[in-house]
């Protein structure tokens, strides 16, 4: 794997981050331009009874849903969040309106002078209330062979409840956005994942055609899911303010605005019932999926779907009953974060097949492996896996890698050791790719080649690995691939930059472009060759029962943690990880292992340290002092290594990887935490405060 | 408040209220755009400088504080030789993604090889503990400053 | 009002600390955090900005006799990298923000803000640390303990400066230090120990015990220190429980962001009971 497609290069968009030359959309100004701020409701759940402005200096606005020419709605998978507040408020943090003008300090002072008179109603904000109001915004359900027998006929039922937290994306570069219009044009600009979504959002607020649309993504200081579809709502204020103001306007949020008021990781819930046969092998399982959508649905149900269709993890279980709810609550809203609802059902599955070893006295690695998929097994929504699935060579190479036997041997007190196995579907789910179409454009200009499309660069490498696909496959040096700048006008819309999508999908696309473009290289100077998605023949997907293949393809993959645990205050040491990945083909190690490091981090932190809790719909951390993300003291030493599998419909061989490394350390750090104290575990974050409460020696 | 100060080697003269931020002054008033504002309380390390050969956070920084001090921002120090070194470790380690932490954490790494020219790994996380970076898990980072000083970068 | 004002020399400090309402601004690492107004907004100030750190008089830092002497323009990056500061309380220091905060932070500013989370406070109790407080017309010398009189309260006159922290010499053989944080890098403090004695021949001759963040002020009791001086270190588990539940009425902790109040309680318990046994046992001949 250190040659060909695997050896890294350079990173391409590298040097001028690190010489801080790249412009991300704070860096920019615009002439004449105006900043807004938002004004956000303080209550829960409230009517707005009355809004009373400070007198406005010249060059002042308010900005509000009376300005909106189109829909007040932001278009998503559910368009039901108001652009601007209407009568009724939400959540706490909800937009009301922007007041806008040439200085953010005089903006300060007037926010300050706004007076806002709400009446006050009750609220719901836990999964516990919202079951019991049944304020259920999407209620999906899937089954699979005779659930009804195996528990019949079960010779043992465990059951077990799980639950997961909050996570705040904590992006470095916090939402920025910005718009103007030139000659008619709208121009939107900002930090962003998905320039065709916030395109598709605009058509509809400001109620123009596409030709007078126009976002260009600026460079984007990190994203996670957290700039999948909220820059949607921003970009819909900025442009309202600018065709108010007919001046740019700019925003870019503070920190604890940000934290506050931007999406998060779905809280969960999910109840799990294991049927066991008399040969202690798992038949049958039942898991309800509860999550915590917040005030609005948004693109919950999609978040949901993934969730469902990860309920048995990388096992075989013959019959399943799956059902998941999304729950209305008076909270900032949930919404997209690297993993979209699998973390929660891959922990959830983990620690119960965990705990189901533990209860055995089996091995918990060797249980899990006796229910692992293999070529040719149903999936859990009767889909079939086709790849061959290297589980065995993925876990005969970490047991290796960690001596994890000899570590279970002699094991420490307070210190653990636990396995996670694990897998992500590559792309869309369902109906997803072959409704999106993405499509992208190759052209050749003499000895150079551009490549456009909508994806873009974030931090994961998008860049540099397309450019790469694209050089390889042309055999030309990658300084003569340029990417387009993505700009709607210019690109085509090959997809948001989400699902692990970008490198197998957009890539894959591109690489035919490539190689159909090697075979006319000669043929002229100017040659441009389209590309459209075609959805495998092979592949069946019905989405009003949620049976056949939710994906194309799976990437794979096992971690195994090392933990120490304080005996006096409980405070977790994550002292190690490691991992081995199937993701078909790398396409590029170094920025493979960049996104595999991240990852697992990211998942640490979910796992341990990232409380965010909410108190009658306020979230009680809001900032980064109160809300904390691993420091380079908090990250382990990581190792990483990967089974070559390659996939035939992937560039290269490769599939899915960007989501992967989240989906598997918290369960394999839970895991270590379980041993290391001798007890179950079902929560994630495994606070100290947590752990010390739920011990009963003092 | 009138302040003195020198700014990447050039002496420079400003009348400005005297709470205000160098970073405002560094990002709006010079248009030094690699000192970033990612948190504007200090925890981020996103908009770090050299004062006198020490990395600290410009979103902290009065100007009434800056009298007479050395300030370097990520955009010199990268022209110079100490600084080509860290900018190729980095490159090598793969320690950049997004790249909006990564002006500041050049700035802690060139603040702890002033310091000690050859950390040992724990001083070296512990050194840019208080640069916060979402992508990268760290790893490839400390591997950059390992790598930074294993070149030199320190002693130049 | 000025915005601001840059003193030559200690004596002007103190006539405009005499003639106008100002903010002695050191390091400023919590002034600036406190008074932000968000993104690209300059922090607004009520009083005239008083810039001390530059003041030649107050960058002091010797050893009169055996007592250390830290003038408040101090960093904590200048204490850590002195030969005189002690082990233990660079050990503080160490774990206290990170390096860049560290560069610009003074000991005089952690004991001004006044927070029960102040990380070198429970140092300070333990050392019966004094701060001195200096006016144009006259200077006065008080514990650090009583100069603090409640969070982000202190006995600073208007036209008084902090202008230096003395620290009494005194010498351990058992020393411990715990602080707890959210993480491990970089943290503000959820609960915090110290605990300091001299030992010999088995008996404990001096003992010093304060705890951080788990009450409205640092946790330091002479009269509960008094019940062990002079016993002999192997009668501590027999007095344990009655340690234990004197410390249990002094801390007072709350429920936050960053922690609960049981846990908090609880942890500094165990802190007592793990120095007061695994710690002192060890000393015993």
């Amino acid at each position: 794997m250190k040659t060909g497609i695997s050896k890294a290069v350079e990173r391409t968009d590298a040097r001028k981050k690190i010489r801080g030359e790249a412009e991300y959309i704070a860096d920019r100004h615009f002439e004449e331009q105006l900043y807004a701020k938002t004004i956000r409701s303080s209550k829960a759940k409230a009517r707005i009874l009355e809004i009373r402005l400070p007198e406005m200096p010249a060059d002042y606005f308010a900005v509000g849903r009376n300005d909106v020419p189109g829909l007040n709605r932001m278009r998503t998978v559910v368009s039901d969040h108001p652009i601007f507040a209407e009568e009724q408020v939400e959540y706490i943090g909800q937009p009301l309106f922007l007041l806008v003008g040439p200085d953010r300090e005089k903006l300060c002072d007037l926010a300050d002078m706004v007076n806002i008179r709400y009446e006050e109603e009750a609220g719901v904000f836990t999964l516990e209330e919202a079951e019991k109001q049944d304020t259920v915004f999407t209620d999906y359900q899937y089954r699979k062979g005779d659930p009804a027998a195996a528990f019949r006929d079960a010779a043992q039922i465990i059951e077990e409840e799980f639950r997961t937290g909050y996570q705040e994306h904590a992006y470095l570069e916090p939402q920025g956005i910005a718009a103007e219009y030139r000659n008619g044009i709208l121009y939107v600009y900002g930090s962003m994942q998905c320039p065709y979504y916030v395109r598709n959002a605009l058509l509809e607020t400001m109620a123009i055609p596409d030709k007078q649309i126009r976002i260009i993504q600026t460079v984007t200081g990190g994203a996670f899911g957290g700039k999948e579809e909220f820059p949607s709502l921003t970009a819909c204020q900025v442009a309202v303010a600018a065709k108010k103001t007919e001046k740019p306007v700019m925003m870019i949020y503070d920190r604890d605005e940000d934290i506050r008021c931007s999406t998060k990781r779905h809280p969960s819930l999910i109840r799990c019932r294991a049927a066991l046969d008399k040969n202690n092998a798992v038949t049958g399982l039942e898991m309800d999926v509860l999550l915590n959508a917040g005030a609005y649905n948004g693109l919950s149900p999609v978040v949901l779907q993934r969730a469902l269709f990860s309920a048995t993890g990388v096992y075989d279980i013959p019959h399943l009953r799956v059902r998941g709810r999304n729950y209305r609550t008076n909270m900032t809203p949930s919404g997209a974060f690297r993993g979209f609802g699998a973390p929660q059902s891959i922990f959830a599955i983990e620690m119960l097949m965990l705990q189901i070893a533990v209860r055995l006295g089996e091995d918990p690695l060797e249980y899990k492996m006796r229910h692992a998929l293999k070529q040719g097994s149903q999936t859990c929504t009767g889909g079939k896996v086709r790849e061959e699935v290297k589980l065995p060579e993925i876990v005969g190479k970490i047991r290796k890698m960690s001596a994890y036997v000899k570590k279970q041997k002699n094991k420490k007190p307070f210190s653990g050791i636990g396995a996670s196995l694990f897998l992500h579907g590559c792309g869309f789910t369902g109906r997803g790719e072959s409704d999106i179409r993405g499509k992208v454009i190759l052209s050749k200009d003499k000895d150079s080649v551009t490549l456009r499309v909508s994806s873009v660069e974030m931090g994961q490498g998008a860049e540099t690995v397309l450019r790469k696909i694209v050089a390889q496959s042309l055999d030309i040096p990658i300084e003569k691939v340029n990417y387009a700048q993505v700009d709607t006008g210019a690109v085509p819309d090959s997809g948001p930059t989400v699902a692990s999508r970008t490198t197998m999908i957009v890539g894959g696309l591109l690489q035919e472009c490539a190689k159909e473009m090697k075979a006319r290289w000669r043929e002229c100077d100017r040659l441009e060759i389209e590309k459209v998605y075609q959805h495998p023949s092979w592949l069946h997907w019905d989405d009003s029962t949620f049976q056949g293949d939710a994906y194309p393809v799976y990437s794979w993959g096992a971690n195994i943690a090392e933990v120490e645990v304080d005996p006096i205050s409980y405070e977790i040491s994550v002292k190690k990880i490691y991992a081995v990945y199937d993701v078909g083909v790398p396409v590029d190690l170094r920025t493979l292992d960049g996104q595999m490091q991240g990852g697992i981090a990211q998942g640490i932190g979910w796992a341990t340290i990232e409380l965010m809790e909410g108190e009658a719909g306020r979230l009680k951390q809001s900032n980064l002092t109160d809300y904390k993300v691993p420091t380079s003291m908090d990250t382990p030493e990581m190792e990483i290594a990967y089974v070559n599998n390659p996939y035939p419909y992937g560039p290269f061989g490769a599939k899915c990887a960007g989501e992967l490394p989240f989906v598997g350390s918290p369960p394999a750090v839970a895991a270590a935490v379980s041993d290391a104290l001798g007890r179950k575990i079902n929560y994630i974050p495994l606070t100290p405060e947590s752990l010390m409460e739920s011990d009963n020696e003092d | 408040m009138k302040i003195e100060f020198t700014l990447n080697g050039e002496k420079k003269h400003l009348d400005v209220h005297a709470a205000t931020r160098l970073l405002d002054v560094l990002r709006g008033h010079f248009g030094l755009i690699g000192v970033k504002e990612g948190c504007g309380e200090g925890e981020c390390g996103a908009c770090m400088v050299l004062i006198n050969g020490r990395a600290m956070n410009s979103c902290m920084i009065p100007m009434g504080n800056l009298e007479g001090k050395n300030v370097i921002t990520p955009e010199a120090f990268c022209q110079s030789e100490r600084g080509r070194i860290i900018e190729d470790a980095f490159m090598e380690a793969g320690a950049v993604q997004c790249g909006f932490c990564t002006p500041g954490f050049i700035m802690a790494t060139a603040s702890l090889l002033n310091a000690n020219p050859d950390p040992d790994e724990a001083q070296i996380r512990e050194a840019l503990s208080g640069n916060l970076c979402r992508c990268t898990g760290y790893t490839a980072i400390v591997r950059a400053v390992r790598i930074a000083a294993g070149k030199g970068a320190g002693a130049c | 009002m000025l915005d601001g004002y840059l003193p030559a020399k200690l004596s002007e400090a103190l006539d405009m600390m005499a003639e106008c309402d100002c903010i002695p601004f050191a390091g400023g690492t919590d002034l600036m955090v406190q008074h932000a107004r968000g993104s690209g907004v300059r922090p607004c100030f009520d009083k005239t900005l008083l810039f001390v750190s530059a003041l030649k008089e107050l960058k002091t830092f010797d050893l009169m006799g055996k007592t250390l002497r830290i003038g408040a323009a101090v960093t904590l990056s200048e204490l850590l990298e002195n030969a005189a500061t002690p082990q233990i309380f660079k050990e503080i220091l160490r774990q206290m923000a990170a390096a860049p905060t560290r560069h610009m932070a003074t000991l005089a500013g952690n004991i001004c803000n006044a927070s029960p989370a102040g990380d070198t406070l429970p140092y300070l109790y333990a050392m019966d640390a004094e701060v001195i407080l200096q006016s144009r017309n006259e200077t006065r010398v008080l514990p650090v303990a009583d100069f603090i009189t409640a969070p982000k309260r202190t006995q600073r006159k208007n036209d008084e400066l902090l202008t230096g922290i003395r620290i009494p010499a005194a010498e351990f053989n058992v020393e411990s230090y715990r602080k707890l944080g959210q993480r491990k890098g970089m943290s503000l403090t959820k609960a915090s120990f110290l605990g300091l004695a001299s030992t010999a021949n088995g008996r404990i001759e001096d003992i010093r015990i304060a705890l951080g963040s788990v009450a409205p002020h640092i946790v330091r009791s002479r009269k509960i220190e008094s019940k062990l001086t002079g016993k002999n270190i192997k009668d501590i588990p027999g007095i344990l429980q009655e340690l234990q539940k004197d410390y249990s009425a002094l801390i007072r902790p709350i429920d936050d962001a960053r922690s609960t109040a049981a846990y908090r309680k609880q942890v500094s318990l165990r802190l007592i009971r793990d120095f007061l046994i695994n710690c002192m046992l060890k000393k015993i001949p």
